[in-house]
C-alpha cells in the first residue's frame, strides 16, 4: 500500500513528460515497447524483463552457401563415404576422429581441442522435411523457422524478442554488416545491424548547429538516456500506437543513434587484447567479444562467415574455410575464458543445407540436404548429438536428416534463453540435451 | 467513398503528390503545368502517354547469347579449363544483369511515361522473379518488357502473357513441369500471390490446376512454346466447374471469382495510396474492377479521389529504394552510380530490380526501414551529392546475391564508398579502384540571384526535394542552417544544405 502512491506518481510523471502526446514521436522505440508490453500478455511469457550483466548470450552464427557437412564431420567408418567420392574424401589417417565412426576434417583441430575440453557439442544430421535446395528460400526457412511449404515474415529469433525482451534496447539484437537477417525481423523489436563507423549524423565536418538541426529534424534529444532503467518495464501503459511513417522513421533514426552511440562508447573504452586470426570472421568475433565484455546488453549477435557453396574444386578452398572457422571460434573462446565470461555466451552455427553424398564432376559437391551444426560455450554439455544420417539410405543421392533443425533451436530457447519455445516456435519440438 | 476530387481542390501541391506516387517526382515548372492544366487533363496524359520513342535496349535483349560459353564449359576437357569457361560465363552473366538494372534505372530516370515504369516497377513486385534463378539476362528482360507492354492493359491478358514468360516459367518451375508429375508451385502461386490470395482456393485446386498448365516449354530461343503431347488434356474440376481447361481458361475461372477484383485493388491502392484502406473503398474499386479486369479506369478512379489526396494519404508511403533513387536523379538532379555499384547500393538498401527476395516480392512499406537501411540513406544522400565513389575496375565480379549470403562473403564485397564501410572491410581496395561521379550540378537548382538570399535558396531547392508547399517548422529549422553560411551561397553550401533536406525522415516518404 505504501508503494501505491510512489508508483502512481512515477506512471503518472513518465506518461505525461514521455508519452505526452505532442512529444510522443520523440520516445525512442524500445522506451514505447517498455510502457506498451506490460499487460496480461507479456506477464504470460514467464520471462523476466530485468537486463542485469549476467544474462545469458546467444551467437548465431552463419555458413552461408551450404556447408559440406560429410567433409566437416567426416563419416570415416563407412565405405559409402570413400566410394561417393573417389576425389574430394578425408582420407581416413587424417580425420580426427570423435567416437571412432565420425571425425572433424583435419582443419578444425582447434575445434576437436575444444571438443575435448568439453566445450563443444556437435549435432549430427540436422535438417528439415521436404528439404528446399535454393540459397535463398532454404536461408529463409532456417532463418524464420518455418516449414518448407510456409512463408513466414517473422525471425526465430525476432518472435523472441517480440515475446520476451519488449521493452528492451535497441541493442537487444546486434548483427555485424549492413543487412538484418530476417532470423532477426520481428514485429516490434528488430534488433539493430552495425557496420563498423557506420554511425548515424550529419557527417564529419558539419558544425554543431548542423548537427543540431540533424538531429531535430530526425527525432533525436539529448536525453534519451533517462530511458535505460529497466524498472519501468513493469508498469503499465498505453498500447503501442500506430505510428505514422515519418514517426517510425524518426524512432528507427533514434534507435540507430542510440545503439550506434552505445557500441562507440564501449569500442572506444575496450581495447582489442586477445589474437584474432586476420579474417572477415576473426574481425567480427573480435568486434563481438569486446560488445560483450563492454556490457553492451545485448542477448543475441549474428556472425556470418561465407563461401561454402563449393561446387567445384572445393578441397582447397573448403578445408580453408573449416580452418578458419576453427581459428576464429578459438580465439574467440580463448579471450572470453579469460575475460571469464565464456560462460554466458553458447555459440550454434548453421548453413542453409549441406551438400549431396556425391562428389560433381568438378570435384565439387552440389546442393544437399542435412548437415551437422557445432555449438560451443563455456557452459555447454558437449559430445555427439542424435545419429549421423545413412548414407546407404538416400532420397534423391541426399542425406535424409536424423535432427529437426528446430529442435536445436527448442533447446536453445527453453534451456538456454529461459524463453517459451513452443511459442515462439509455434509449435512442441523435441528438445535435446546439449545445454 | 472515392468520389471525385473537387475542381478548386487541385493546388501545385495535389499534383506534386500525384507526381511522386504515379512516377518519381517532376520538375517544378512541369508541375506549375500540371497545375494549370488541371488533374483530368493531367491524369489522361499519364494514362495515354505519348511514345517513349525508341528507348536504347540492353545488351541481353537478344536471345540465346550464353550457348557458346555454355557449350565451352561443357566441351572443357581440364577442370581448370573447365572452372575458366564457367567463371567467363558467370561474369558475363553478371556483367549483363548489372548492366540491365543500370539500363532500367536509367528509363525510370529519364521517360516521359513515369506511370507505365511505375507499374511495371509494380507488376515485378507482384509477378516476381529474381535473377537468382532464373540467371538469364535475356528471360528477365523480356518479361520486363511484358509488365511494360501490359503495364496499363488488361490485367487477364497480362496474367495469361506472365504465365508464358520464359522468365517465371523458371522461377517457378513450370518449363520442368511434367504430364505424370505436374510441378505445383506455379499453380500455387498463381492464386496465392497472384490473383486470390490464401484462403480462396483448396489444395484439390492447386492439383488440378497444375495439370492445366503442363506443355509449357521453352525452346532453344528462349520462346515459350507448347508441346501438346506434354499437356494434359483430360478433365480438371477446378473450383468447382469440370472441363478439360488449358492454363488461360484456369485464369479466367479465378478472375471470375470475386476475391481477384479484391486482391488486385487492394494492393494497388496499398501502393499509391495507404495502407489498410476501408473496406467499403475496396469494394467500389473491386466492384469496378470485376467488370473486365481494365487497368486504365481503376487508375484513373485511383487518381481522381478524393481519398487518393486526403491528409491520410500524405507522406503514408515510405520511398522504396528504387524511388529514393530514382526520384533524387530526376528532381534534384544527383548523379546516379553505375554499374556494380548501383548494384550494391540497391542490396545494401533492400531492393534490388530484377532481384526480389523471393516469390512475394518486395514486403515494402516500413519495412524497407531498419537501423542499418537508414543509416545507409543518410550516408548514401552525403554520397549523391559530393558525387558517389564508383568502383572503376572491379577486382573480381562475384555472382549477385541474396542479401544475407553477399554479407557474408569476405572482403571483395566492396561497399561503394570508403565512407559507409571504412578499412575493416574494404582494406583490400585501393583508390584507383574509384573513379568519382560529379558533384551535385547546382546552377539547374538555384539562380545567381537565389544564391544571394537564403531564403529563396531554401524555397528552391525544399520544392524539389520534398514535391510538397513547405512544412513550417521542417522550413525553418533549414532556414537556420542556410542563414549561417557566408553569401552568396557557395556551391558546397548549397550541397550542403540538398544533403541536409535528403538526410530527414520527410524525405523518406511520400
Amino acid at each position: 500500500m505504501s508503494q501505491e502512491p510512489d508508483l502512481l506518481t512515477r506512471r503518472h510523471f513518465l506518461r505525461t513528460s514521455i508519452l505526452g502526446a505532442a512529444l510522443s514521436w520523440t520516445v525512442p522505440l524500445f522506451v514505447e515497447r517498455t510502457f506498451s508490453l506490460l499487460n496480461a500478455e507479456a506477464a504470460e511469457t514467464a520471462t523476466q524483463i530485468a537486463t542485469g550483466k549476467d544474462h545469458p548470450i546467444l551467437l548465431v552464427l552463419q555458413l552461408a552457401g551450404g556447408n559440406d557437412g560429410l567433409n566437416a564431420l567426416v563419416p570415416f567408418a563407412d565405405d559409402l563415404y570413400y566410394r561417393a567420392r573417389p576425389t574430394i574424401n578425408i582420407p581416413r589417417d587424417k580425420v580426427l576422429s570423435l567416437d571412432g565412426h565420425v571425425g572433424f576434417n583435419p582443419r578444425m583441430a582447434p575445434l576437436k581441442n575444444l571438443f575435448d575440453q568439453g566445450k563443444l557439442a556437435v549435432i549430427q544430421g540436422v535438417g528439415y522435411p521436404n528439404p528446399n535446395r535454393s540459397h535463398f528460400r532454404s536461408t529463409e526457412i532456417w532463418q524464420t523457422a518455418s516449414d518448407a511449404d510456409k512463408y513466414v515474415k517473422t525471425g526465430w529469433i525476432g518472435r523472441y524478442f517480440d515475446n520476451c525482451c519488449a521493452g528492451e534496447d535497441p541493442t537487444v539484437g546486434v548483427t555485424i554488416g549492413s543487412q538484418l537477417p530476417q532470423t532477426f525481423t520481428a514485429e516490434k523489436n528488430t534488433g539493430i545491424a552495425m557496420t563498423p563507423g557506420g554511425r548515424l549524423g550529419f557527417g564529419k565536418e558539419a558544425d554543431a548547429s548542423e548537427q543540431r538541426v540533424f538531429n531535430e529534424l530526425n527525432g533525436i534529444t539529448q536525453d534519451h538516456d533517462l530511458t535505460s532503467g529497466s524498472s519501468i518495464g513493469s508498469l503499465n501503459g498505453p498500447s503501442e500506437p500506430t505510428l505514422s511513417a515519418v514517426e517510425y522513421l524518426q524512432r528507427t533514426a533514434l534507435d540507430a543513434q542510440v545503439g550506434t552511440d552505445k557500441i562507440e562508447a564501449i569500442l572506444k573504452r575496450t581495447k582489442l587484447e586477445a589474437a584474432y586470426p586476420k579474417t572477415p570472421l576473426g574481425n567480427e568475433l573480435s568486434l563481438i567479444a569486446r560488445l560483450i565484455s563492454g556490457g553492451l546488453p545485448t542477448r543475441v549477435y549474428y556472425a556470418s562467415q561465407g563461401g561454402y557453396d563449393t561446387h567445384n574444386a572445393q578441397e582447397n578452398s573448403h578445408n580453408n574455410l573449416l580452418g578458419q572457422l576453427a581459428d576464429a571460434l578459438t580465439a574467440f573462446s580463448n579471450d572470453l575464458t579469460s575475460k571469464g565470461i565464456w560462460d554466458r555466451v553458447l555459440v550454434v552455427s548453421f548453413s542453409e543445407f549441406g551438400r549431396r553424398v556425391a562428389e560433381n564432376a568438378s570435384k565439387g559437391t552440389d546442393h544437399g540436404t542435412a548437415a551437422p551444426m557445432f555449438i560451443c560455450g563455456g557452459n555447454v554439455k558437449p559430445g555427439l548429438y542424435g545419429n549421423h544420417p545413412s548414407l546407404s539410405q538416400l532420397e534423391q543421392g541426399d542425406l535424409i536428416h536424423t535432427v529437426d533443425f528446430r529442435s536445436v533451436y527448442a533447446t536453445v530457447l527453453n534451456r538456454w534463453m529461459k524463453a517459451p519455445a513452443s511459442k515462439i516456435l509455434g509449435r512442441d519440438f523435441a528438445a535435446l540435451s546439449f545445454v | 467513398m472515392l468520389s471525385q476530387l473537387s475542381k478548386e481542390k487541385w493546388t501545385y501541391d495535389t499534383a506534386a503528390h500525384l507526381a511522386a506516387r504515379s512516377g518519381f517526382g517532376e520538375s517544378p515548372s512541369q508541375l506549375e503545368q500540371w497545375t494549370k492544366q488541371g488533374m483530368e487533363a493531367t491524369i489522361q496524359e499519364l494514362l495515354h502517354p505519348a511514345n517513349d520513342d525508341t528507348p536504347t535496349l540492353p545488351t541481353c535483349a537478344a536471345p540465346n547469347q550464353f550457348a557458346e560459353l555454355r557449350e565451352q564449359v561443357r566441351e572443357a576437357t581440364s577442370p581448370d579449363e573447365k572452372r575458366q569457361a564457367r567463371r567467363t560465363l558467370r561474369q558475363t552473366t553478371n556483367q549483363q544483369l548489372y548492366e540491365m538494372i543500370n539500363w532500367w534505372t536509367q528509363r525510370m530516370l529519364t521517360t516521359p511515361a513515369p506511370l507505365i515504369e511505375k507499374m511495371t516497377l509494380f507488376w515485378h513486385g507482384h509477378f516476381a522473379t529474381s535473377g537468382l534463378k532464373v540467371r538469364s539476362p535475356y528471360k528477365l528482360w523480356q518479361q520486363n518488357e511484358t509488365f511494360r507492354r501490359y503495364a496499363l492493359g488488361n490485367f487477364a491478358t497480362l496474367t495469361k502473357a506472365v504465365s508464358r514468360n520464359p522468365a517465371m516459367m523458371v522461377y517457378l518451375d513450370l518449363a520442368t513441369s511434367l504430364l505424370e508429375h505436374p510441378n505445383e508451385n506455379f499453380a500455387r502461386e498463381l492464386m496465392e500471390l497472384f490473383t486470390l490470395g490464401e484462403g480462396n482456393y483448396s489444395e484439390a485446386d492447386i492439383k488440378e490446376s497444375a495439370r492445366a498448365f503442363t506443355g509449357y516449354r521453352i525452346d532453344r530461343f528462349e520462346q515459350f512454346r507448347f508441346i501438346k503431347n506434354q499437356a494434359d488434356g483430360s478433365n480438371k474440376t477446378f473450383l468447382q466447374q469440370t472441363g478439360n481447361w488449358n492454363g488461360d481458361q484456369i485464369i479466367d475461372i479465378i478472375l471470375k471469382q470475386p476475391a481477384a477484383a479484391k486482391f488486385i485493388s487492394t494492393k494497388l491502392w496499398k501502393f499509391f495510396a495507404y495502407e489498410d484502406p476501408e473496406s467499403q473503398l475496396i469494394d467500389k474499386l473491386a466492384e469496378l474492377f470485376r467488370q473486365n479486369y481494365e487497368i486504365r479506369p481503376l487508375l484513373e478512379t485511383i487518381f481522381s479521389s478524393e481519398e487518393f489526396y486526403s491528409q491520410r494519404a500524405r507522406d503514408a508511403i515510405v520511398k522504396s529504394p528504387v524511388q529514393y533513387v530514382v526520384e533524387s536523379g530526376r528532381t534534384l538532379g544527383v548523379n546516379l552510380p553505375t554499374g556494380r555499384t548501383l548494384f550494391v547500393v540497391y542490396q545494401r538498401m533492400g531492393q534490388v530490380p530484377f532481384f526480389p527476395p523471393n516469390v512475394k516480392g518486395w514486403d515494402g512499406g516500413k519495412s524497407w526501414i531498419n537501423t542499418a537501411t537508414l543509416t545507409f540513406r543518410y550516408q548514401l544522400a552525403r554520397q549523391l551529392v559530393l558525387g558517389i565513389r564508383m568502383l572503376n575496375n572491379p577486382p573480381s565480379l562475384k555472382a549477385p546475391q541474396v542479401s544475407s549470403l553477399a554479407q557474408a562473403s569476405p572482403s571483395a564485397e566492396a561497399s561503394p564508398s570508403a565512407q559507409a564501410s571504412p578499412s575493416a572491410q574494404t582494406g583490400s581496395l585501393t583508390a584507383q579502384n574509384f573513379v568519382r561521379l560529379p558533384a551535385l550540378p547546382v546552377e539547374q537548382l538555384v539562380t545567381a540571384e537565389e544564391r544571394k538570399d537564403p531564403e529563396a535558396a531554401v524555397r528552391k531547392i525544399y520544392a524539389r526535394a520534398f514535391q510538397t508547399a513547405p512544412d513550417p517548422q521542417l522550413f525553418d529549422r533549414i532556414l537556420a542552417v542556410a542563414k549561417l553560411k557566408p553569401l552568396p551561397l557557395a556551391d558546397d553550401a548549397i550541397r550542403d544544405l540538398v544533403a541536409l533536406m535528403m538526410m530527414t525522415p520527410n524525405y523518406q516518404v511520400c
